[in-house]
């Protein structure tokens, strides 16, 4: 799949996975039962998500069996890294780079089985709120170095964070930026940023106590979440070369960056000043990595699979087997000891205009209608992915199965059920325009879909839009389209960052994901309230009872699949496993084998 | 000569300037829009409008394409990036570099896999197509056009897969395609470009053979050839002087046109083998609404067609005698 803009809006997301959180206070482990994602296993369906404690959050990180240190992991991929100055990293692809090189306040620390914790990455702990939820303060680590041996203090986190106001930054996420100044989308207008010296009053420091404290302008119980995202990584105002910083950062991970040719390679070599007992997450064994970029997704996947050279060395940074090769992975008992598969965070799924198509019979009738089998097959069959049933996906806290219109016992359409609906509403033979971006798959999914349209009753008319432009086109509030083609996956695993974005009356407008352009004041109170309720796992119960609600009493989409992505490495390569943050191979968790 | 390389060198820059408009215009026309990319996932009109300000985008488009061209004589000055010496070809909208230097960093890639399956098509091409014009009608003459036909039938990226499995990965007689510099490694460079020159000569050199053939057939039915023939020149003199002259004319004219095509990115064979060369810089610029490295790659690939179409009628005129640089 292309990633630059299929994935636009689902892989642009630094989505945390996990299927279930517990708040701070709490323990328990509703998540998904997944197999564990380094044993090649094709049912390993997300994983839990806990938030650990202080002594979870001390390094160094586990030892993995059978591990060493040294040697070099390659690393394969068909392109550069857009962004390496933090604060403009969005995409997930980006941040599998971000995770040797840079650290937040919180971060995840993954198991081997998949299953992760929110710990303190640069915090000794994931923060302490105030009662409200108002004000969260965190404590540094002792031994934070930049790669230059100066210290990492708690004003190089202030300044991270302040310079996402910078005019050359515009790709970051905005959560922290909008809660600090109370602004809303206009955050920009209260603060010039920290180049002329001055600071946000809602941060505030304490250099020798090594404490952060953020003031916010309403209450986020998830707070600690949002700090986890490579935008609000740590940034030292002395090694801050401003616009320059993205060609080459400075390092406070286990890595810096030695040699870097923009879209052809990179190599990443040990930043001696990384200490490991101030990291619980990374295990950081190889001496360094040498990235080739430009790799077709074939041509990496054929030189992994043929195992020759270097390539026993390498992995597939961010990009999975392509659909070609999937069934050879599959089916060799070799090669599928040299994979490991996980589900995508978040969901694809199609919007349904709710300003166009007003009748909630008629939406139902589309869920009822619509061929999911038909469309997976096309993607490959079982192993692209699951049948997707609800608005949360399975590494969302709260989440559940059901299935409001019998999706899974007939995913290949129920035209009776959608016929019924239709002669009902009185609207038999109604127009229904469908746009999707154009792409040989989608251009194939079209057919079955105005197949599955037509039996139903409906009378298709599809749109193939330019797939570059897509996206602008569909988020146009007054477009002209019916159904639409859309994925979305959640920035932390708290189901706020996909209902809020998604369903929010004050998320419809040119630009925004609000595509179903739904303003209904349950969802918008529910929305509000469920964001404040401090106990996640409670938190999560309501999200997951919102959701079923909204799918049931206003079917907005239809959801399709939660996809799976399969990745094949190298003989010589240890420790490969998923990233279920960001849908890649964990290379902070690699060792070259003896 | 001077003349006509004076004149046909400004007609290449009205040529190009034509182009250089046109792509401006049709970009913007598509309803698409380079800043998107940039903005983020919740885009609001203010990030929007910064990102236009800060990718030089965000004047109306016949000022923007005024100052792309001032860039070209007197260099640019941007916000985000700083001077741009002329010629200066803009900042890629996608990686943040100067798209000058990008395509002079591929375009040695691109000439290494022009030129080298150049010379490989030329030969076999040119040598299978005399020798089948002269066992006309025989066997060899037969299995030569059948083979031909085949092998111009053949896709790149069908070949080229199937070249890496049975020669690299099976057989382990070739290595594996890659682009090492030649500067730094003649050896390697032409280790790793071995089985793209053969894949994407293969298809060349089908239809060189059959243009050959056929011209060369021709040609030895031409007058003039039988004259020599009359005179009791040898075989040999007759094939090479008159007749092979003769045919190769039409051979070169498509032969700059090939090479220009090539030298602006073989884009599928570039593709496939993920060799880093003009064509795949210029898909990428397209998928990625990557205005100023589209201009620069398409500026490339049409100076390269223009100049080769001026060196061929300039050759052409060397081997053909009756044709004068009017």
């Amino acid at each position: 799949m292309s990633l630059s803009r299929r994935n636009f809006v689902i892989a642009t997301s630094v989505a945390a996975a996990g299927s279930t959180l517990l708040s701070a206070c709490s323990s328990g482990n509703a998540g998904g039962s997944g197999s564990t994602p380094s044993d090649g296993a094709t049912s390993y369906t997300g994983a839990k998500v806990t938030v650990g404690t202080k002594e979870d959050s001390t390094g160094p990180a586990p030892e993995i069996a059978g591990a060493k240190k040294g040697g070099t992991i390659y690393g394969l991929a068909p392109d550069d890294f857009s962004h390496l100055d933090p604060q403009r990293i969005y995409y997930a692809y980006n941040s599998t780079a971000a995770l040797l090189l840079h650290r937040c306040l919180t971060g995840y620390k993954i198991d081997s089985t998949g299953h992760q914790k929110l710990v303190g990455d640069l915090a000794t702990d994931t923060g302490t709120p105030s009662a409200d939820n108002k004000t969260w303060t965190f404590t540094l680590k002792e031994g934070l170095k930049w790669e230059d041996g100066s210290e990492l203090t708690v004003e190089d986190v202030r300044h991270g964070i302040e310079r996402s106001w910078a005019s050359f930054i515009t790709e970051g996420a905005n959560y922290v930026q909008s809660a600090l100044t109370g602004k809303g989308g206009k955050w920009r207008d209260a603060y010039e940023g920290p180049y002329k010296g001055k600071h946000l009053d809602s941060i505030v420091t304490d250099k020798a106590k090594r404490t952060i404290t953020f003031k916010l302008a309403e209450a986020k119980p998830d707070f600690n979440f949002t700090l986890a995202m490579h935008s609000y990584a740590a940034v030292s105002p002395k090694l801050d070369t401003k616009e320059k910083y993205d060609k080459k950062p400075a390092a406070c991970g286990p890595y810096k960056i030695k040699a870097h040719t923009t879209d052809k390679s990179m190599v990443l070599t040990r930043n001696k000043y990384w200490d490991p007992a101030t990291d619980s997450i990374r295990n950081a064994y190889p001496d360094g990595f040498e990235f080739d970029f430009g790799i077709e997704t074939l041509d990496s996947t054929d030189r992994l699979i043929a195992d020759q050279g270097k390539d026993q060395y390498a992995v597939s940074i961010y990009k999975g087997v392509p659909a070609e090769r999937i069934q050879k992975v599959l089916t060799d008992p070799e090669l599928k000891k040299r994979s490991f598969n996980g589900l995508l965070t978040g969901i694809y799924y199609y919007a349904i205009n709710t300003k166009r198509v007003t009748d909630l019979k008629v939406r139902q009738a589309l869920n009822h209608a619509w061929p999911l089998q038909q469309i997976r097959q096309i993607y490959g069959g079982p192993s692209a992915g699951d049948f997707a049933t609800s608005i949360l996906s399975p590494d969302v806290i709260g989440y559940k199965q059901y299935d409001a219109y019998g999706k899974l016992k007939t995913p290949q359409g129920d035209p009776a059920a959608a016929k019924k609906l239709l002669k009902e509403a009185g609207k038999e033979g109604m127009k229904i325009v469908y746009a999707y971006p154009q792409d040989p798959t989608y251009d194939k999914t079209k057919v079955v879909i105005e197949n599955a349209l037509k039996a139903a009753g409906f009378t298709p008319v599809i749109k193939a839009v330019d797939s570059t432009s897509y996206y602008d086109q569909i988020q146009q509030i007054d477009n002209s389209y019916d159904v639409m083609w859309f994925g979305w996956s959640p920035d932390w695993p708290t189901a706020y960052t996909v209902v809020q974005p998604l369903f929010d009356g004050g998320a419809i407008g040119n630009g925004m994901n609000n595509i179903s352009q739904t303003n209904i004041p349950w969802i918008n109170d529910g929305i509000k309230k469920n964001a404040v309720i401090a106990d996640q796992a409670k938190a999560g119960e309501a999200w997951q009872a919102l959701d079923e609600r909204i799918m049931k009493e206003v079917a907005p989409i239809i959801p399709e699949t939660f996809s799976r992505r399969y990745y094949v490495y190298g003989s010589k390569v240890g420790g490969a496993q998923f990233d279920p943050n960001f849908s890649a191979t964990l290379l902070y968790k690699t060792f070259v084998k003896a | 000569m001077l003349r006509f390389l004076i004149r046909r060198t400004l007609g290449a820059a009205v040529i190009l300037l034509i182009i250089s408009a046109l792509v401006f215009v049709l970009f913007y026309a598509a309803p698409r829009d380079p800043a998107r990319i940039a903005c983020g996932k919740v885009c609001t009109p203010e990030t929007l409008a910064l990102v236009k300000k800060n990718l030089g985008i965000d004047h109306p488009l016949p000022v923007q394409y005024w100052d792309w061209l001032k860039g070209l004589f007197v260099g640019r000055d941007y916000t985000s990036f700083g001077h741009c010496d002329a010629p200066c070809l803009g900042y890629s909208f996608q990686n943040r570099e100067p798209v000058l230097s990008t395509i002079l960093d591929r375009f040695p890639a691109t000439i290494s896999l022009a030129l080298g399956s150049s010379v490989v098509f030329l030969v076999f091409g040119i040598g299978t197509g005399m020798l089948a014009a002269v066992k006309q009608g025989k066997a060899l003459d037969k299995v030569a056009s059948s083979a031909s036909l085949i092998a111009s039938s053949m896709q790149i990226y069908v070949v080229g897969v199937f070249a890496t499995y049975l020669l690299v990965d099976q057989l382990h007689w070739l290595d594996r395609a890659n682009y090492t510099p030649f500067t730094s490694d003649p050896v390697g460079w032409a280790q790793g470009l071995l089985v793209p020159w053969l894949v994407l000569s293969l298809i060349f050199t089908a239809n060189y053979t059959r243009m050959t053939r056929s011209q060369m057939v021709e040609s030895m039915s031409e007058d003039y050839v039988r004259t020599a023939r009359a005179k009791g020149l040898s075989r040999r003199t007759v094939f090479f002087r008159f007749a092979w002259r003769g045919a190769m004319g039409p051979i070169i004219t498509i032969f700059g046109l090939d090479l220009g095509t090539l030298l602006g990115g073989a884009i599928i064979t570039e593709q496939t083998f993920s060799i880093q060369g003009l064509g795949r810089l210029s898909v990428k610029a397209v998928s990625t609404n990557d205005l100023p490295m589209l201009l620069g790659v398409v500026l490339v690939a049409a100076a390269a067609i223009v100049v080769f179409n001026i060196v061929v009628d300039a050759v052409y005129a060397l081997i053909d005698p009756r044709v004068r640089l009017a």
